[in-house]
């Protein structure tokens, strides 16, 4: 290859300059353009970075609220169960109590009386051939054939306590 | 003068009445045991439907109610089932009475069985009177009709098929929908306009993990003593299914009627209880009627559903939503069929809608509530609202059409009118129907919704709204003068 002369070289340094000076501004645009994509992208990549993250902390604190209600309200259905657990036991124990109450009724002077009475209202309902035998906690048990009835002082004591208005207000208030 | 059995100072130990003692009186000739069944001999004067006590040897007691009696001989229904009891150590006791159970503001804030029996580990309940729970259809001369809405804070239902006091409205699904969220959601947030509001939940026939489902979603409401829970699990007896139902009914009437409460009952599944009728028809050797299910299940649920209402001289109301799944989605089913013939109207739930993620699925097209005006409108909810309902309504009928028609054609060659109102399906669905689980939405959210939705429509297209409801309740679009 054959090198230009002095003063060709020479001639084209203006050329030389101007395709220069015309890439550099070519290379300013596009660099400016890439600078302006380049924060346009950014921009929206952060918003929607911002959008999702808004969305997350949305559904996490929906999620959080719901499991807080759930747990909230598991921990008070077990309180109230708690209470609940606590008259049943309460109940029980009047229950008990009565029974074992009635069951010493046998000493009472109107016993008798009442056991008269009971064998009646045994043989009203079961006939006047039933067998009535006194109970080993005090009342009858009448038996007719395979009909029975079970008329001791616990049962009496558990009818009582069933139909007496505002047991109930015992254990629940 | 003194009673012969009195002693010296005239008191005498109390004696109940022998007819007390009656139901005491227990019979131990048991002669066969047969599945569920129990056939006991030596029976007089006891009647069908009446409730029995069975006592084991162990202590141990169930309960049972007579299916039959043929003569001596009474078949006893075993409510809790025969397993493990054997001949010679049974007796029962028969109460000389269908159930009756305790009625009152105990029942507030309870979790029960599908019988009534406790299963939060406290006592029986106790109630002011006890009654039957077969009940008694309102006497139609002491009706009022429903008036009044029930709102229930879930747009599609309190916007386009409005629930109303005293009404029955049921929600017809197929399995594997959410139809079980969407009763238990109204049943969380269902209220009557400031009035005193309690709900009744029967759930018969659901299994454990959505029983837990449906604890958990209404413990707010149970722990503000405004809930009662009968739960009969998938696997408890069927014969407990048949009692639930009115166990509920007889609770609600008497919180309604005696302590003026409005009461929703939600009944959920009311197929799981028509198969318990079916089952027990069978136990009896009824003759079967449609798909084995006895000639009588309309009535049967006419017993049922005709509970509900509003009495003269009460202020209370009792307003029944059942949940009906239909097998294989057909309505021709024998369940929701009758159901649609006492009900008034119908929420149905379509797959199609689910399909595309929108809870609750509710076709509203199919939907409807018989008695919306008696609940909606000027005074009751929104001067605007059966307006706005209807043109709802009518743009999604208009919707589906043209959806269709895209469908031929292709969208591009549909007009700019048809185009709007595809965009306003989409709008519709999203913005109004579509709505969070536990999400509760004010009527006036609900029907600024349904105009916003609207507002996707040209305005010369909604011509079942007056001018002066245009004017003030549709919102401005950019390229509307």
């Amino acid at each position: 290859m054959i090198g230009l002369s002095q003063e060709g070289f020479a001639a084209l340094t203006p050329v030389r300059q101007a395709l220069r000076a015309a890439a550099e501004k070519q290379a300013g645009l596009f660099r400016d353009d890439a600078r302006i994509q380049a924060r346009a992208l950014l921009d929206g990549a952060k918003a929607e970075a911002a959008a999702i993250l808004a969305a997350a902390v949305g559904e996490g604190e929906a999620a959080a609220r719901s499991e807080a209600a759930l747990r909230s309200a598991r921990a008070r259905r077990q309180a109230h169960e708690l209470v609940l657990v606590q008259r049943n036991n309460l109940r029980l124990e009047l229950h008990r109590r009565v029974r074992q109450a009635a069951a010493g009724l046998t000493s009472d002077p109107r016993y008798p009386l009442l056991l008269g009475r009971l064998t009646e209202q045994c043989r009203e309902l079961l006939g006047p051939d039933a067998m009535v035998t006194e109970g080993r906690e005090g009342g009858v048990i009448a038996e007719a054939g395979s009909r029975r009835l079970d008329i001791s002082l616990p049962v009496l004591a558990e009818m009582a306590l069933d139909t007496v208005p505002g047991v109930s207000e015992l254990w629940s208030r | 003068m003194t009673r012969p059995d009195a002693d010296a100072d005239g008191s005498a130990l109390p004696v109940p009445p022998s007819t007390g003692f009656a139901a005491l009186v227990s019979h131990g000739d048991v002669r066969e045991l047969r599945g569920p069944l129990l056939v006991a001999g030596g029976i007089e004067g006891v009647g069908w439907d009446e409730f029995a006590t069975i006592d084991m040897d162990g202590g141990e007691r169930r309960h049972g109610l007579v299916l039959e009696i043929d003569h001596d001989l009474a078949t006893v229904q075993v409510l809790e089932s025969t397993d493990g009891m054997s001949l010679g150590g049974i007796r029962i006791r028969f109460e000389g009475r269908p159930l009756h159970i305790p009625v009152g503001a105990g029942w507030l804030g309870r979790v029960c069985n599908g019988r009534g029996e406790p299963l939060d580990g406290g006592p029986p309940i106790a109630g002011t009177a006890t009654l039957p729970v077969s009940g008694w259809p309102l006497n139609p001369v002491y009706r009022e009709p429903p008036q009044e809405p029930v709102l229930t804070g879930i747009s599609v239902v309190d916007g386009l098929t409005t629930l109303v006091r005293g009404q029955k409205l049921p929600i017809f699904s197929v399995p594997g929908l959410p139809h079980l969220t969407l009763a238990t959601q109204i049943a969380a947030q269902a209220t009557s306009g400031g009035r005193s509001f309690r709900v009744v939940f029967a759930a018969m026939g659901l299994t454990h993990a959505d029983i837990a489902y449906v604890r958990d979603r209404l413990e707010e409401r149970s722990a503000g003593g405004e809930l009662v829970l009968l739960l009969n699990a998938a696997d408890d007896p069927v014969i407990e299914r048949i009692l639930t139902p009115r166990i509920a009914l007889t609770i609600a009437e008497h919180l309604a009627y005696a302590e003026d409460h409005d009461v929703l009952v939600i009944m959920s599944d009311m197929t799981s209880y028509a198969e318990a009728v079916r089952e027990v028809s069978a136990a009896r050797r009824e003759i079967p009627a449609r798909r084995g299910y006895p000639g009588y299940l309309y009535s049967d649920l006419a017993t049922l559903y005709e509970r509900c209402g509003r009495a003269k001289g009460h202020h209370g109301s009792v307003t029944i939503v059942p949940v009906v799944t239909m097998p294989a989605g057909d309505i021709t089913h024998p369940v929701p069929d009758l159901t649609g013939y006492i009900t008034e109207g119908q929420i149905v739930l379509a797959p199609g809608i689910a399909a595309r993620g929108i809870y609750p699925p509710v076709d509203v097209l199919s939907s409807l509530s018989r008695l919306m005006r008696s609940g909606a409108g000027e005074n009751r909810t929104r001067e605007d609202h059966l307006d706005v309902a209807a043109q709802v309504l009518a743009a999604m009928a208009r919707a589906r059409q043209a959806t269709e028609l895209a469908e031929l054609i292709g969208a591009g060659a549909l007009s700019e009118t048809d185009r709007s109102y595809i965009q306003y399906r989409t709008s519709v669905e999203k913005g109004l129907f579509n709505q969070g689980r536990d999400e509760n939405r004010t009527l006036d959210d609900t029907l600024d919704r349904a105009w916003e939705a609207l507002s996707a429509l040209p305005e010369n297209e909604l011509t079942m709204v007056s001018t002066a409801f245009l004017k003030r309740y549709l919102p401005a679009r950019d390229d509307r003068s």
